[in-house]
């Protein structure tokens, strides 16, 4: 007889903490129930998605590093899972008009779309699903959406007399070990600037674009970044105002800006703001 | 257990008329036995799940014509009472060490990354369409995003899970084998 199983104990038998009575019951139907079996695995991937995107608890993150990520199969599907997600950020954000911070959009001036288009996702950022007739409607909406915001983004300068901005270097994804914690910066305080040190191995771009997101809503881009030397790396540093950021999960997409054609996605980089 | 036994080709045959007079379900069958045995030996830490599930299918082929006389009900349930034995002498036996975390190398990196744009590039355009909205959304919106592509393609919800999934297996199975070959 199969077993009442609820996805908490599978998550719990995927992380070793499921007690032996429920474990035994739960390895019995993996064999005989195919559903079972199946829910199991779609488990898994889920686990592992909540593992990459910081969304598993201390404890819960502690056991999938020493129980879970015990085979190499299961590495294998966290590689492809960063991978993955790598491919997906460097993609157009969808989200619903509620989701806009009110700075980027001014709704007494525009009707708010029903999906916002990041500006300078062009080229392979845009193939795929999104190559409708109505993301070309949309594009052209953000991109007056855009124009009306950086025509009204004072809350987002940068402060020129403000102290040495505080400098941090972000690693990007793509050079992130599988075990490296979150990267984390201090919200700075009124007034003061952060210079966030951006590393790139691909140095081959005269200029890049930066678009900064939080938990997945655009804040701001930045044009004409350029690549100097930083110690035995390259950077490409941003200089960001302090009042944007505030505590919360952040993303930087870089893009390389190509001598002809579209822009090229270089990296991403995620990176946490904590309390002063 | 016979140390020294071997699965022959007629022991095979053998285990694949037990499971099911068909030949191509039998085919089936095997695959997906192995697969859960693999699965619940990794669920116990197993480093080496894969071998000893390989162990679990041959003991239970060495001894089936002592099987056959006796046994009745799901053949796939035997298997687990001799997959617990087979765990219970791995325990007594000194583990193997589980394989480092692999090191990130950013030129493999790059290449997978190629291959993965590749492998979404030749899903079908319902597939990517699928892939992009469904992995693709994150924080407080991904619940609502995916309830609305379920209704969108209408489906139920964990039908849609299950769908986003296989394409995701798939896409991975694919990157693999375009990585291989571009290493080749």
């Amino acid at each position: 007889m199969t077993p009442k199983l609820d996805k908490q104990e599978m998550r719990n038998y995927l992380l070793g903490s499921l007690e032996a009575e429920r474990r035994a019951a739960l390895e019995e139907s993996i064999l005989c129930d195919p559903g079972i079996y199946e829910e199991l695995v779609v488990v898994e991937e889920e686990l592992i998605d909540e593992y990459i995107t910081n969304n598993l608890s201390p404890s819960e993150r502690q056991q999938f590093e020493t129980h879970f990520l015990i085979t190499a199969e299961r590495q294998k599907k966290l590689r492809f899972g960063r991978l993955l997600r790598r491919y997906l950020d460097s993609q157009p954000v969808f989200v619903s008009p509620d989701d806009i911070p009110a700075p980027v959009v001014r709704q007494d001036k525009i009707d708010a779309p029903a999906t916002k288009f990041f500006s300078f996702a062009t080229g392979s950022f845009a193939r795929g699903a999104t190559l409708t007739v109505s993301s070309a409607v949309v594009v052209i909406l953000v991109i007056l959406t855009l124009v009306c915001w950086r025509a009204n983004r004072k809350p987002d300068t940068v402060q020129e007399n403000s102290p040495n901005p505080i400098p941090y270097t972000l690693t990007p994804a793509s050079l992130r070990s599988e075990d490296a914690g979150t990267q984390r910066v201090k919200a700075p305080p009124k007034g003061v600037n952060v210079r966030l040190n951006l590393e790139v191995t691909n140095t081959n771009f005269r200029n890049y674009r930066a678009g900064l997101f939080r938990e997945k809503n655009f804040v701001q881009t930045a044009d004409e970044l350029k690549a100097e030397p930083n110690g035995e790396q390259r950077v490409v540093p941003w200089t960001i105002a302090g009042e944007v950021l505030s505590p919360g999960d952040y993303q930087i997409k870089l893009s390389g800006v190509a001598e002809s054609g579209p822009d090229a996605f270089v990296d991403n980089y995620s990176f946490r703001v904590t309390k002063k | 257990m016979k140390h020294d036994w071997f699965l022959s080709q007629e022991a095979f045959d053998d285990l694949l008329d037990w499971l099911d007079q068909d030949r191509e379900q039998a085919g089936v069958k095997y695959e997906e036995i192995r697969r859960r045995l693999i699965k619940i030996f990794t669920g116990r830490a197993c480093v080496e799940a894969e071998d000893l599930a390989d162990e679990t299918i041959n003991r239970v082929t060495s001894r089936l014509s002592e099987i056959k006389k006796g046994f009745t009900g799901d053949r796939a349930r035997y298997f687990f009472g001799v997959a617990n034995k087979v765990y219970m002498e791995y325990m007594r036996r000194k583990q193997p060490q589980p394989p480092p975390p692999s090191t990130t190398d950013s030129y493999q990196v790059e290449l997978e990354y190629r291959c993965l744009e590749h492998c979404i590039e030749s899903l079908s355009e319902e597939n990517r369409y699928l892939l992009l909205k469904y992995y693709g959304a994150e924080g407080r919106s991904k619940v609502d995003q995916r309830k609305q592509l379920a209704e969108e393609l209408g489906v139920a919800p964990n039908a849609l899970r299950i769908r986003a999934y296989r394409i995701r297996l798939g896409l991975q199975e694919c990157v693999e084998k375009c990585t291989e070959r571009s290493e080749a």
